[in-house]
């Protein structure tokens, strides 16, 4: 079977302290990503983007409904399941390259050879000569970007990308936003994005779920079928955000 | 930088105004202080207890019962006693190395400690079987303690080769009963409780190891023996009379041993047997008390017999006694 | 600049010496430096008791604080791990450590004797007892310190629990670690001295030494013995700085 994301009825609650206070996330959330698909999902902050992520990642029980990966349900934390934390989540004791490697050798790859995979990454996200470095000394940047190798190098099937760019500066994150096409037009990872900037959606993804405020589910799922490298002044470009805007505003 | 300076200089303003307050007050009662349980002391104890001192216009108070000698002349080097009974040894150590003032008074007994081994023990039957074994003394510098390096080195045994070591009194029993250690030297009633709990027995009695050796003396502070020469009279003279008493009246005595010590009345005769009470004192003895701290290294003197005719002074005695 | 940090000592130095020989603080009280210092010669050529020398002491009192400090380290350590790790672990240890815990290590002595004998077991086992807890205290609070995102990190990575316990846990909890490590030191170092007071079997040690000096009344050699085991004690804390700074560079 070809690889395949499916979420189907999905719903999440957090239960509260007394009965009242439960609080519903979502209500029904359906959606598939196809291989090699860039899938963004956008929506205000609160909707749930960042917990759907998480429950996809294992890291949340689910309430109801079914996260399926080729057809198998996942419910826990797996290794076909990448993800790129906000917060970069570098392990501040190990250096650079040793956070790099983290993946493989957790699958038991010896040293060398994970060493050496991870410098193929150093040197392909243009981090080299900062191998030695610990992760204190890095800039947002470049930690994003070693964020991003981690997941990677393990080679999962899904790559979930919780807002990476958040904490950037616009500059950064346009850089950002480049390196990460360039890698995804190599490699054609199957990438699973959450931002509230909907520029940044429209930028680089192939398809932008706008998802409503809490409790929330889909509203409406756009194609974007505009080439790479995607001129963000573009009057396709311009007509799409507005759109998603425009759902944005309807929902609140 | 001014911060730091200030601060010094209030501190040293501090002690300068703490060293210069006295308590100098009328009729303050003569402070005084003992050994705990230790049955040499009985002549304080009786002349509480039979009233001697008030007798004799005596306004006595004891301040403090020590656990070993070192620390009663700690208390004297703090000003906070004015008399005591105490072990001759630690007092001429403390006066010697000039921690406090004290000169002697009286002489409160000679003999009254006792080698102790424990009880089943077969192989320690005279002090070369002390060769390395660990022996307790109840500190450095005290009458016990001098006791057994000199009998050591009369009987030509190197002191290195014994292990001697530092307990309370109070803990020896235990530690020879646990077999810790090997032997222990302290003051009565200790040998004799040992004896009675069936934990040691005698191997030499004191008096055995040296005949007629001085062991506890009274003495007084030297600014107080200057400023109330009159006080220091009655209690000598108490003194005196309460060492009578004890020859004269020896079953009350134990009574009241027993009452100090809390130790029951066999082990208290039996203690009492082994001390010789007296008042006399044993000039010789001091000297050789000197000299053998002096070769310890515990004491440093230019002029030793200058230093003994400074510490016993017989004048309050001769002044008390018939000629 | 050094000489600034040194002068309000020097000082102080001065000061005190000055108080001593205008006989202001009597010989008796406090003696003076000058004589503080002449002890501490005498303690390091004559000994207190005399032919015991002053190295032979530190080297007594270091092996016993070494002995009863590894102990805390090798049981502190590990059970600090588990009962940071595990909530069910922690509470079943826990009401114990705080009972435990607030009885001052001096307390133990004659336990310690009843069961190790008087010698250097019993002392090892107070400055055990001492450095014990804030080692403990250190290591779990470390383990709590770790920045939940990093063990979700791992987890997501598909890291097995062993994995987390020793290459997550164990690696963030370390500065924690180390910080108590320093507190235990300097605990056990303060809490030898007072259990040699009583009854070391072969006579060697820093607190025996000084409880000796105090026997013959020698104030000097006394403080002389004082500020030996303060210097050592703060040679041993600046050791132990330098291993916690190459450690954790990473900070």
């Amino acid at each position: 079977m070809a690889l395949k994301l499916e979420i189907s009825g999905l719903k999440k609650i957090y239960t509260g302290a007394a009965p009242g206070d439960a609080v519903q996330v979502f209500e029904g959330i359906d959606c598939i990503v196809e291989k090699g698909q860039f899938f963004t999902l956008v929506g205000p902050s609160g909707c749930g983007k960042t917990t759907l992520l998480r429950m996809i990642a294992g890291l949340e029980p689910i309430t109801a409904g079914n996260i399926l990966l080729n057809g198998e349900r996942l419910n826990d934390c797996n290794e076909n399941i990448g993800l790129v934390f906000q917060e970069y989540a570098l392990f501040p004791w190990r250096k650079l390259l040793s956070n790099i490697e983290v993946g493989l050798e957790i699958k038991g790859v010896p040293a060398r050879e994970r060493q050496a995979e991870a410098m193929t990454y150093v040197e392909a996200f243009g981090l080299k000569g900062f191998e030695n470095r610990y992760p204190k000394e890095l800039s947002g940047g470049m930690k994003q970007r070693v964020a991003i190798a981690r997941a990677l190098i393990a080679n999962p099937q899904v790559v979930l990308m919780d807002e990476p760019f958040g904490s950037l500066d616009s500059q950064n994150r346009d850089k950002m936003q480049n390196f990460l096409l360039k890698i995804w037009g190599e490699r054609k990872d199957t990438i699973l994005f959450v931002t509230h900037n909907v520029d940044e959606a429209v930028y680089l993804s192939d398809r932008i779920a706008v998802m409503s405020p809490r409790p929330s589910k889909i509203l409406n799922i756009f194609d974007i079928n505009l080439k790479h490298p995607r001129d963000r002044t573009s009057l396709e470009a311009n007509r799409i955000r507005r759109d998603i805007l425009e759902l944005l505003d309807l929902a609140e | 930088m001014k911060q730091t300076y200030t601060a010094v200089i209030l501190i040293a303003l501090m002690v300068i105004a703490g060293n210069g307050y006295s308590s100098e007050t009328l009729n303050q009662p003569i402070r005084m202080a003992y050994l705990q349980s230790d049955i040499h002391h009985l002549a304080l104890w009786v002349a509480l207890e039979k009233g001697i001192f008030k007798e004799n216009g005596a306004n006595v108070e004891v301040k403090g019962v020590f656990k070993a000698g070192p620390e009663i002349m700690t208390a004297f080097a703090a000003g906070e006693l004015d008399m005591a009974y105490v072990g001759e040894a630690p007092s001429t150590t403390a006066v010697a190395n000039k921690a406090a003032r004290a000169v002697v008074v009286s002489q409160v007994n000679t003999e009254g400690s006792a080698l102790v081994v424990a009880k089943n023990t077969t192989g320690i039957n005279n002090l070369s079987d002390l060769r390395g074994k660990t022996v307790a003394v109840p500190g450095h510098s005290t009458v016990q303690d001098f006791l057994l390096r000199r009998a050591l080195r009369e009987n030509g045994i190197d002191l290195k080769q014994v292990n001697i070591i530092v307990l309370k009194p109070p803990e020896m029993i235990g530690a020879l009963r646990t077999g810790q250690i090997d032997a222990f030297i302290a003051w009565e009633p200790y040998p004799s409780k040992a004896d009675t709990l069936s934990v040691g027995r005698n191997m030499a009695t004191s008096k055995e190891m040296w005949p007629g050796h001085p062991c506890c003396v009274l003495i007084s502070d030297h600014g107080f023996l200057v400023g109330h020469p009159e006080d220091v009279k009655a209690v000598v003279k108490s003194h005196v009379q309460a060492t009578d008493y004890i020859h004269r009246n020896p079953d009350e005595a134990v009574k009241i041993g027993v009452k100090y010590t809390g130790m029951d009345e066999t082990t208290v005769r039996q203690a009492m047997q082994n001390v010789h009470y007296t008042y006399e004192l044993s000039i010789q003895g001091e000297k050789e008390y000197v000299q053998f701290l002096s070769e310890l290294g515990y004491i440093h003197l230019d002029d030793p017999d200058k230093f003994v005719d400074y510490f016993i002074n017989p004048d309050i005695l001769k002044g008390i006694l018939p000629q | 600049m050094i000489w600034k940090r040194l002068l309000p000592p020097v000082v102080l130095l001065l000061v005190w010496q000055g108080l001593s020989a205008s006989g202001i603080i009597p010989a008796y009280k406090l003696p003076s430096p000058v004589a503080v210092a002449a002890g501490l010669a005498d303690l390091i050529q004559t000994g207190m008791p005399p032919g015991h020398l002053l190295h032979v002491h530190i080297y007594y009192s270091l092996q016993r604080v070494l002995w009863g400090y590894a102990l805390a380290l090798l049981t502190a350590i590990p059970l600090g791990l588990l009962m940071g790790w595990s909530h069910t672990i922690r509470g079943l240890i826990e009401p114990l450590v705080e009972m435990i815990r607030p009885i001052p290590p001096l307390a133990w002595i004659p336990i310690a004797i009843l069961w190790f004998g008087i010698g250097s077991k019993s002392a090892a086992f107070i400055i055990f007892l001492g450095a014990f807890f804030p080692i403990l205290l250190n290591t779990i609070s470390g383990v709590h310190s770790i920045d939940p995102v990093l063990i979700e990190a791992a987890r997501v990575l598909n890291a097995s629990r062993r994995f987390i316990f020793l290459k997550v846990l164990v690696p963030g909890a370390i500065p924690s670690i180390l910080t108590g490590m320093r507190i235990g030191i300097g605990i056990g170092w303060m809490t030898l001295v007072a259990a040699e007071f009583t009854g070391v079997k072969q006579g060697y040690g820093l607190g025996y030494m000084i409880m000796t000096a105090r026997d013959i009344q020698r104030s000097d050699e006394i403080i002389a013995g004082m500020l030996v085991i303060g210097i050592i004690g703060l040679g041993i804390d600046a050791c132990l700085k330098t291993v916690e700074r190459q450690t954790i560079k990473w900070r």
